[in-house]
């Protein structure tokens, strides 16, 4: 028994041990053995749908490209610790980080760059931004083992391109239509600095949350724009009153025109009956000469004193002449006093 | 019962090794992760560095030991330096940096830990902005003008300025340099303030001039063109009656001219009949007709 056991000192130090493995062995050694099969297995690893995985063995990655490094989702078998270690990442989660660095602080009334923040647009004027930026990871071994901090990366790489895409643009083409392209321009930015920084991030998207100048100068800006509606405003007004000018004037063109045709047309055919009524007249007159004179003489003469204001009748001269005779005619008012005697018929005395 | 006692010695022969082999690899092995450097110091002295990934190994504690390094990138922003650029504008700037341990043994000799770093970088990175921003124009970081600005360069030239000396004194690599701000002292603020403002005020009275004058323009093209329209109407008009006034003209001619004599009399009648009105007095003689007749039946 001695000549294949340990050295009797050894020995007597296992001993203890020895008794206890030997006592837990005989009253549970299917436990142990159940153990020693889950300790195998545990390596296997269960990788979720928004996941990759990557398996470090003795520290290293195992795979030399982005491509065989990456497992995606499903069951990843990998030798137990402290064989193989699996990280995993997940890829598909996009986060969010606030960057405030060049937005205003409660304090308005101060604009020392330490508290408050602001930016300078490329002609020297003062806007303050609020971002929002979303990113995700690009490159899972190189986030989690080599990439700084992504929040911090993020606020960095944000500010310092916005910082330099808001120097580049004037102040009028930020606040309007440069809006976009500012953005797409810092967009870009931010990606080059991340790749620059070996982050292994990428970002999603970049929102302005707001942007605007400085509080102080609020009523300046909002003066600039309600001049430029006002304008607009009284540019449509003149368009409006283009708009009913014009087909006014056509109106009265072409009701112009057309009373004009009317009244031609009237003057015509009256023109036309007169000619007809002259022509009757004159057949019947070619046929009866001095009745037709006759009594077209005594019409007219009837009707000129029926329809004069008043008629006088005077005698015949006597001699062939008139001597001393005076005839007054009243206004047309006092018609109704005149009298055919020249004395009575002066009201004055 | 000798196949039990055959077990036991077989499992106290495994479970005694592998105890063992367990002991020894955690004297001996050194198991570097991804983005690690462990640095093995022999009795304290720094003698290797392994950055490569990996199992390495080692002797024994207490001859020696390894200390873990974190070779991630980190970002380090400076604070805020005051700077008068070459057209002798005061700016205030920012930077930051992205840097890593770059020679683990020189990291550790010169700066021990690694929060002690950011202190070393503040200064560097400060002095090389302000060397560096002294010989550029405020137009190289903000201008509209793309020919003036030349941030590429100089974030270039404070790249190459600070990171050798990074490197060497520090074993720190720095692997970018951005500005992350471009400030005015607080004083100058109140003077961009009052340009702008006056900015403003000229683009509002801008904008108000050209509306009315664009205004004014249309409203007297519409009136232009409303005065041709009614003016062309007028000349079609008078073409109009004109016509019909000649074939009137013409009508009446043609009928008059079949007796002379009679339109003649017929006219004179007519103009008897529209001369005599309301307020037209006439003077006749007693003898003229129709009075003659009551004379003539009563003079007899």
């Amino acid at each position: 028994m001695r000549k294949l056991g340990l050295p009797s000192e050894v020995g007597r130090l296992a001993a203890p041990v020895v008794g206890l493995l030997d006592a837990a062995w005989q009253r549970m050694h299917w436990w142990i053995g159940a153990m020693a099969v889950l300790y195998l297995l545990s390596g296997i690893t269960i990788v979720r749908s928004d996941e990759v995985a990557v398996i470090l063995r003795w520290g290293r990655l195992v795979g030399d490209t982005p491509g065989l490094r990456e497992h995606g989702p499903g069951l990843l078998f990998a030798f137990p610790r402290p064989v193989d270690r699996v990280v995993r990442v997940p890829v598909k989660h996009v986060y969010e980080v606030s960057v405030g660095t060049l937005a205003s602080t409660d304090e308005e009334f101060t604009f020392d760059p330490v508290t408050q923040g602001y930016a300078l647009t490329g002609d020297q004027n003062i806007v303050q931004v609020n971002m929002m930026a979303r990113y995700r990871v690009r490159d899972a071994a190189e986030w989690s083992f080599y990439g700084p901090k992504a929040d911090d990366i993020l606020r960095a790489e944000v500010t310092a391109a916005m910082v330099r895409s808001l120097g580049e643009m004037g102040v009028d083409r930020v606040l309007a239509d440069g809006r976009r392209e500012l953005v797409a321009t810092a967009t870009r930015r931010v990606q080059a600095g991340l790749d620059a920084a070996h982050s292994g991030l990428e970002i999603s998207s970049l929102e302005l949350t707001q942007l605007a100048p400085p509080g102080a100068l609020a009523t300046d800006f909002d003066a600039v724009q309600s001049a430029f509606i006002g304008a607009e405003t009284a540019k449509k007004e003149a368009q409006a009153f283009a708009e009913t000018a014009i087909p006014a004037a056509q109106a009265v063109a072409d009701t112009t025109v057309q009373t004009a045709r009317a009244d031609s047309a009237g003057a015509i055919s009256k023109a036309k009956g007169d000619a007809e009524a002259f022509l009757a007249l004159a057949k019947e007159y070619r046929a009866n000469p001095a009745v037709v004179r006759e009594r077209l003489y005594r019409d007219a003469v009837e009707k000129a004193i029926a329809s004069a204001g008043g008629v006088r009748w005077i005698p015949p001269p006597i001699g062939g002449s008139y001597h001393g005779l005076r005839i007054t005619i009243a206004p047309a008012g006092a018609r109704a006093k005149s009298l055919s005697d020249p004395e009575g018929g002066d009201d004055r005395p | 019962m000798v196949d039990a006692l055959r077990t036991q010695r077989w499992l106290r022969a495994i479970v005694g090794s592998m105890a063992l082999a367990a002991i020894v690899f955690h004297a001996t092995a050194v198991v570097v992760t991804e983005g690690q450097t462990a640095l093995v110091t022999r009795f304290g002295r720094p003698v290797r560095a392994t950055t490569r990934a990996g199992l390495h190994w080692k002797l024994p504690w207490p001859i020696d030991s390894a200390i873990f390094l974190d070779m991630r990138r980190r970002v380090y922003e400076t604070g805020l330096t005051e700077m008068l650029t070459r057209d002798k504008k005061n700016v205030i700037a920012r930077t930051f940096v992205v840097w890593r341990v770059g020679d683990p043994l020189a990291f550790t000799q010169a700066l021990g830990s690694e929060g002690a770093a950011g202190g070393k970088l503040d200064g560097l990175l400060a002095n090389a902005a302000i060397g560096i921003l002294g010989g550029h124009d405020l137009s190289a970081l903000v201008s509209t003008n793309p020919a003036d600005l030349q941030m590429d360069q100089i974030e270039a030239e404070l790249l190459s300025s600070t990171s050798p000396v990074a490197m060497r004194s520090y074993g720190v690599a720095i692997e970018q340099i951005r500005l992350n701000r471009i400030a005015l002292p607080e004083q100058n603020v109140n003077a961009v303030f009052e340009q702008m403002r006056a900015e403003r005020r000229q683009f509002a009275a801008r904008f108000q001039a050209e509306g009315e004058r664009e205004a004014s323009r249309i409203r007297s093209e519409a009136e232009l063109e409303a005065a041709r329209i009614r003016a062309k109407g007028a000349e079609e008009e008078a073409r109009i009656r004109g016509e019909s006034a000649a074939q009137v003209a013409r009508t009446y001619a043609d009928a008059h001219r079949t007796d002379p004599g009679l339109y003649r009399f017929t006219r004179s009648l007519e103009s008897l009949d529209k001369l005599v009105t309301v307020s037209t007095s006439l003077i006749l003689r007693t003898d003229s007709e129709p009075f003659s007749l009551l004379q003539s039946k009563d003079k007899p």
